[in-house]
């Protein structure tokens, strides 16, 4: 079991690596063929990921989402996920040249982390695991999509030719952010309220100021100052795409850096 | 009107402007936005400044200048301090504020499109609102008391007339020693009933209104004190605490660590080789007057002597760590979180932004 838990996860990881780069071939050539090929490893990629969870899972007998390696390559799988849906439902192709690279960087992050199998101590063993790391894992997938399209804005005015054609307008790069933004942003809040139930049930307190918290908060606000700003005050073009861009940074140190440079409940050190 | 009368009408009018200037700022956006930068900027501080350390530790860490102007700001507990407070309670007015001066907004809108997603924004507002409130108010209202113990122990939880027995402990270990789960067995008295039932991480047992946590857990050790061979005093001391014999109190035996399975590294150092209590040695320091005088390792029942007393620490047991918490308003955390929520979804999902604008311009 464990050898088809490496098998998928270097597959996956071998994919997603190709998938960029078909998509970085696609944004050059502006060929559909390419961009489907790309889809269609990336999708191939994202199926054999789930293999490896889900084998991970069965090997570990819970969910495995409770160490570094094992939030990682979930949270590569979110960001997957949210991509798929969205460059579906956008039909932005050329979406994947942006996010596929974060998708890669995050799952080779996890690569490097050790994958030896621990057994949960008592605090982690709740039902709202599941509940709270899965709000999470989507959550800062689709901050992960808004990253990746916010590149693309940014970036647009920079390139000329095939490239800038195969970007969609500023509008619709406009509104993927925001309604990653949105989907992300809900889910970061159901992720802080099932975190927070859980910590009541643990520790009889849900909410303690630990540094990931407190972070989650902070990432929290960032996001919140986003959706003011673009649904109140009409904020969109370049400052839409620094904020989500600013935002990421700090789903990012939220995620690593909080683990490993700070300590609280949920440091791993 | 004379001269004077047109003086103070204007200079009421212009105080009027100037309220009216006041209240559109502590009610509007920018004024949200720079609390919200403040408040992100206080949390960046008090999650990298280690809170809650004394002065030395800060002074150490970070040297006089630093340490003195953590002192100041009261950057040590940042998200107890009163400028943090008055920041949430400068939040809370600035959402009532900006709720109540859209509301009739909001139900003119409603009243045009009866489009429950019309309410998505202020319902969120008004969920922020109760979620600071209600966590507040939780937080005022709550008490907490804990206790530690032995099984066979019955004592008082603090003040509030409850008597706790712990009927058993017990760590329950897999194969390789890690712990599966902490298991305290309880009896709650109040006076006239008792209940009785488990405490585990994540399982709080409740009775009488408490919610009864199973917190931490550690060694403690029988200390026998003889005087000229003649037993004359017996304490059950925690790793970390100390006792003395009564009629010479500058005697201090201090109970530092405990190996349940004891090992010697290659470089001097001690280490538990498993949970299990196979070979048990205590690590304990003497101190008289104050100062530390030795520092050793015994087994169990091994005679420490010093002048004409006799210390023998004895049948180590484990002790459990049990929080009682009451915290009535608790649910109105949840309730906010909720509500929060479900102005979330209104807002992005029942009829989301773009759709609402487009409806707005006519070109739907």
């Amino acid at each position: 079991m464990a050898k088809i838990e490496n098998i998928t996860f270097m597959a996956a990881l071998a994919a997603y690596l190709v998938s960029a780069a078909l998509y970085f071939v696609y944004i050059a050539v502006k060929n559909g063929k390419v961009s489907k090929a790309a889809y269609t490893v990336m999708f191939a990629g994202f199926v054999s990921h789930s293999v490896c969870i889900a084998v991970r899972g069965i090997l570990a007998h819970r969910l495995p989402l409770t160490n570094q390696y094992e939030f990682a390559t979930a949270f590569a799988w979110g960001i997957t996920l949210c991509f798929l849906i969205f460059v579906k439902k956008f039909k932005f192709d050329a979406l994947g040249a942006f996010v596929a690279p974060v998708i890669f960087l995050v799952i080779g992050y996890a690569s490097m982390q050790s994958k030896e199998i621990h057994n949960l101590m008592p605090a982690l063993q709740s039902n709202w695991l599941g509940f709270h790391v899965s709000m999470a894992i989507i959550g800062y997938g689709a901050f992960g999509v808004a990253f990746g399209v916010a590149m693309a804005f940014l970036l647009k005015d920079k390139v000329h030719g095939k490239i800038a054609e195969t970007i969609p307008d500023e509008k619709t790069l406009d509104l993927i952010i925001y309604r990653s933004v949105a989907l992300g942003f809900l889910f970061l809040t159901l992720c802080m309220v099932t975190g927070a139930i859980w910590a009541n049930n643990a520790w009889g307190s849900y909410w303690s100021w630990d540094p990931k918290e407190t972070w989650s908060l902070i990432t929290w606000i960032i996001y919140a100052v986003f959706l003011h700003l673009r649904v109140r005050k009409g904020m969109t073009g370049k400052k839409a795409a620094l904020f989500a861009a600013l935002g990421f940074v700090c789903v990012i140190f939220t995620y690593i850096g909080v683990n490993t440079l700070l300590s609280g409940l949920h440091s791993y050190k | 009107m004379t001269d004077d009368g047109i003086k103070k009408e204007k200079s009421t009018s212009d105080k009027n402007g100037m309220f009216k200037k006041i209240f559109r700022f502590l009610k509007g956006m920018p004024f949200s936005f720079i609390l919200l930068a403040v408040i992100a900027a206080a949390c960046v501080l008090g999650s990298v400044i280690p809170q809650g350390q004394t002065l030395s530790y800060y002074m150490e860490t970070y040297g006089a200048r630093k340490g003195n102007l953590i002192a100041a700001f009261s950057l040590d507990r940042v998200f107890s301090c009163w400028w943090f407070i008055a920041l949430a309670a400068l939040l809370c007015f600035n959402l009532i504020l900006c709720s109540i001066s859209r509301i009739k907004g909001v139900i003119n809108a409603w009243k045009r499109t009866k489009s429950f997603g019309i309410w998505g924004s202020w319902v969120t507002h008004l969920g922020l609102l109760l979620l600071i409130v209600s966590f507040a108010l939780s937080q005022y209202t709550s008490k907490e008391e804990e206790l530690y113990g032995i099984p066979g122990s019955k004592q008082a939880l603090g003040r509030t007339g409850l008597q706790v027995e712990i009927d058993s402990f017990d760590v329950l270990l897999r194969d390789d020693f890690t712990v599966e789960q902490y298991v305290a067995g309880l009896t709650v008295h109040n006076g006239s009933a008792s209940l009785s039932g488990e405490a585990s991480v994540n399982h709080p047992f409740k009775a009488f209104g408490y919610r009864f946590y199973q917190n931490s857990m550690g060694w403690a050790n029988y200390v026998d004190i003889y005087k000229g061979g003649e037993l004359v005093k017996t304490d059950l001391i925690c790793a970390g605490e100390y006792t003395f014999p009564d009629d010479f109190p500058s005697l201090v035996i201090m109970f530092n660590k405990f190996y349940p399975d004891f090992r010697e590294a290659e470089d001097g150092s001690f280490y538990t080789e498993t949970p299990l209590l196979k070979d048990p040695r205590s690590l304990y320091g003497i101190f008289y007057n104050g100062g530390l005088m030795s520092i050793d390792i015994v087994k169990p029942g091994e005679l420490i002597t010093v002048h004409d007393y006799t210390f023998v620490l004895r049948d180590p047991v484990q002790y459990t760590l049990i929080v009682g918490k009451t915290d009535p308003y608790a649910w109105t955390v949840g309730l906010a979180a909720a509500v929060l929520l479900a102005g979330l979804v209104l807002s992005f999902y029942v009829r989301p932004y773009e759709e609402r604008k487009r409806k707005e311009n006519g070109k739907d």
